[in-house]
């Protein structure tokens, strides 16, 4: 098992750079972005120096349990952290055309032009997302007035996307939220996030209170948005199987940092995180029997009161003194995979992966002896 | 849909009809009732006694000696098919209920309808501001004021406006519509008398109506405020004042909606202790001056009056309803009551 990768650090776990898991030609930057909340028992650090860029075009699947500090990374790609939160750090947009933007540094009215015409963003409630007592039409329309858009060419534009989101233009669009089904809401907010034609599409939980099939008809439709307008999508969600069939790349968050982050095939087959190990194989599987999913000890920490060192230690079976004194840098078992972990090699090889085994595998004796390497450990 | 309508309306008929069934019985079954009443009266005043009974039927619109359904029947005809109310018999002899109180209703509605329009408006402008800077110390102040004012019963306000600005520092008249010396026309002296005639019944309302309006359009407000729809619509980079306006405004007044046509009807029954106490001669007044000598065609008008007021304004809510709030089908579910 331990012999399938590159392993380009040495044995002295020497702590590489980041920089070769930044993006060639990076369409956002993320750096050291940090959010906080003064609260009455201390400062809250809902997001902590996360360090991301995304490459131009890719679809990227953040993945993390709730609390984890996942809708504050979407939140802080549009500068738009619900009051009171602090956020510092680096946000830069790279536009194809124009110079680069620091979002931080932005006016009001400058941020304001840049979001949704250039960053749009899909809330985790679509049910909510539009105003009651306005037609859909009149979302589409004032969103196109707003931004200065010829409005006639715009929902040309809208009906077109509507159309291609499988719905009827005129019906959706002279109806009220309250009139459409869930399904059909989420993806009239999805053409409306993209009707201003944005080269972002940040996605905070688009899927979250659909059903099943409807998931995976609207991710099959993002995967033809994406192609078709040339999007450039962060996907966040709670669901990692349902993201791993449409991401290029994933981002595991714990703790409200990035813990693990990689080409999608590598995160999936050669995790390296204790952590993204195990939330693997605690992800519902048909294949896997329930006893054989398991859930992962303990609750994710306070943001008020991180654990020192490695946030996850308290939780994870390799811990050891010097996670507890320091916090890793990451790793790179690949040049494009890296993982915030001491000992992320001792974890690959002594956590086995269900959805692996029930993969290759069958018949219930291999299965009996997968129990049994895993147990012993 | 249309079925829908011709139910409410049917509804209404039913309604309406139901509350001039109770005012008859009421007139009919009230210990002294009005056709003694009016009996007595005669006999004192030396009418012979064979015109007496004509005299009550021309006054009741109801022979007092005809069978109870006869009365029944020839009141309730003359209230629908003829829209006649009786005759008053006391405050201006003969005079047509329906004609007393079509001169006295303009003035009575003028005050309700300036309290209700001046303390919805109120309300908003207090309650937006209050959402707005929520737990500032204009959130504050303003919050306990409202709840002081809602407190105060409107007729106890009157009172202690009336006298303190009435009697004791004569800054405002204490009766009439308008002043001895105005001619009543359509000029700006006329209007702006005619204004500060109204005033202080009118301040009365609006000072104990609007606090608990306003608090609960700050509140509606507040909860709007942390809706996904409008951070969304904050990212879609729309303007304050949009979101202010048809964002956060409009889903916030919703629920004032209602209470705004009922409080037609609800004023117009408050305005009998107003009136009285301001000396200001709407309907009333007229109620209060019939209710003393027992004008009981006078006081069922007024009664009857009052309640269709209500009972209409009910029916215009629900009615449109559904248009203010598209969510709401104008349908079972959205009636007022």
């Amino acid at each position: 098992m331990s012999t399938d990768y590159d392993d380009t650090s040495t044995d002295d776990d020497v702590e590489m750079t980041v920089t070769s898991l930044d993006a060639h030609d990076p369409i956002m930057q993320i750096h050291d972005a940090r959010v906080t909340y003064d609260m009455d028992r201390g400062e809250s650090r809902v997001l902590d120096d996360v360090h991301l860029e995304l490459e131009r075009e890719e679809i990227i699947g953040v993945v993390g349990e709730s609390g984890s500090g996942k809708s504050m990374l979407a939140s802080a790609m549009l500068d738009s952290v619900p009051d009171p939160g602090q956020l510092a750090g680096q946000i830069r947009y790279n536009p194809e055309d124009r110079d680069q933007i620091d979002l931080l540094s932005l006016s009001k009215e400058e941020l304001r032009q840049v979001r949704w015409e250039d960053i749009s963003m899909v809330f985790q409630g679509a049910m909510s997302s539009f105003n009651p007592v306005l037609s859909v039409k009149a979302h589409f329309k004032e969103t196109l007035e707003t931004h200065d858009h010829n409005v006639k060419e715009g929902m040309e534009r809208a009906r077109e996307l509507l159309s291609d989101l499988y719905l009827q233009p005129d019906r959706v669009l002279n109806s009220y939220p309250h009139e459409l089904s869930g399904g059909m809401r989420q993806r009239a907010l999805l053409a409306l996030s993209v009707v201003l034609e944005p080269d972002v599409l940040v996605m905070d939980e688009p899927t979250a209170a659909l059903d099943l099939l409807m998931q995976r008809s609207i991710l099959m439709l993002m995967e033809e948005l994406q192609e078709s307008y040339d999007l450039t999508m962060l996907f966040i969600t709670h669901d990692l199987p349902l993201v791993a069939s449409l991401a290029d790349r994933m981002a595991i968050m714990y703790a409200f940092q990035l813990v693990e982050i990689g080409p999608t095939r590598a995160l999936l087959d050669k995790a390296a995180h204790p952590y993204t190990r195990a939330l693997l194989n605690s992800t519902p599987n048909l294949d896997a029997p329930l006893d054989e999913m398991q859930s992962i000890e303990g609750a994710s920490p306070d943001p008020v009161n991180v654990p020192d060192g490695c946030s996850y230690h308290p939780r994870c079976p390799f811990a050891e003194e010097k996670c507890i004194e320091s916090e890793p840098e990451y790793f790179l078992p690949e040049t494009d995979h890296g993982v915030a972990c001491f000992n992320w090699r001792e974890a690959k090889e002594r956590m086995s992966l269900n959805h692996l085994q029930a993969r290759d595998d069958s018949g219930e004796q291999v299965r009996d002896t997968d129990d049994e390497r895993g147990g012993e450990n | 849909m249309v079925n829908y309508y011709i139910k409410r309306t049917g509804q209404m008929v039913v309604t309406l009809y139901a509350v001039v069934t109770i005012a008859f019985g009421l007139v009919r079954f009230l210990p002294g009732g009005p056709a003694t009443a009016l009996r007595a009266q005669l006999m004192q005043d030396d009418v012979p006694s064979e015109v007496i009974a004509q005299r009550i039927e021309l006054y009741l619109s109801v022979n007092p000696d005809a069978p109870l359904l006869d009365q029944y029947i020839s009141y309730m005809s003359n209230i629908f098919l003829n829209g006649s109310l009786g005759k008053s018999v006391f405050i201006q002899r003969q005079t047509p209920v329906t004609e007393i109180l079509a001169e006295a209703l303009p003035w009575t509605l003028f005050i309700v309808i300036s309290s209700i329009i001046l303390f919805h408006i109120m309300a908003v402008v207090i309650g937006a501001l209050m959402a707005y800077w929520e737990g500032s110390l204009f959130d504050t102040v303003n919050s306990a004021i409202a709840i002081v004012f809602t407190s105060i019963p409107f007729y106890v306000l009157a009172i202690v406006l009336v006298w303190i600005l009435g009697y004791e520092m004569s800054l405002f008249p204490v009766g009439n519509r308008y002043g001895d010396a105005i001619d009543p026309g359509l000029s700006v002296t006329y209007i702006l008398d005619v204004i500060y005639h109204g005033a202080l019944p009118i301040a009365s309302m609006v000072i104990t109506q609007y606090g608990v309006r306003a608090l609960s359009f700050r509140g509606n407000s507040i909860q709007i405020l942390g809706e996904d729809f409008v951070r969304v619509a904050r990212l879609r980079g729309l303007s304050d004042s949009r979101i202010a306006l048809w964002y956060v405004g409009r889903n916030a007044i919703l629920p004032l909606y209602t209470g705004f046509l009922l409080s037609l009807g609800w004023l117009l029954g408050g305005t009998v202790i107003l009136e009285e106490i301001f000396n200001y001669p709407g309907i009333g007044l007229k109620f209060i001056e019939a209710l003393e000598v027992r004008d009981y065609p006078v006081i069922m008008g007024v009664f009857i009056m009052i309640t269709v007021a209500l009972v209409v304004g009910i029916y215009i809510a629900d009615l449109t309803y559904g248009k203010i709030d598209p969510r709401i089908e104008t349908g079972d579910q959205s009636e007022a009551f």
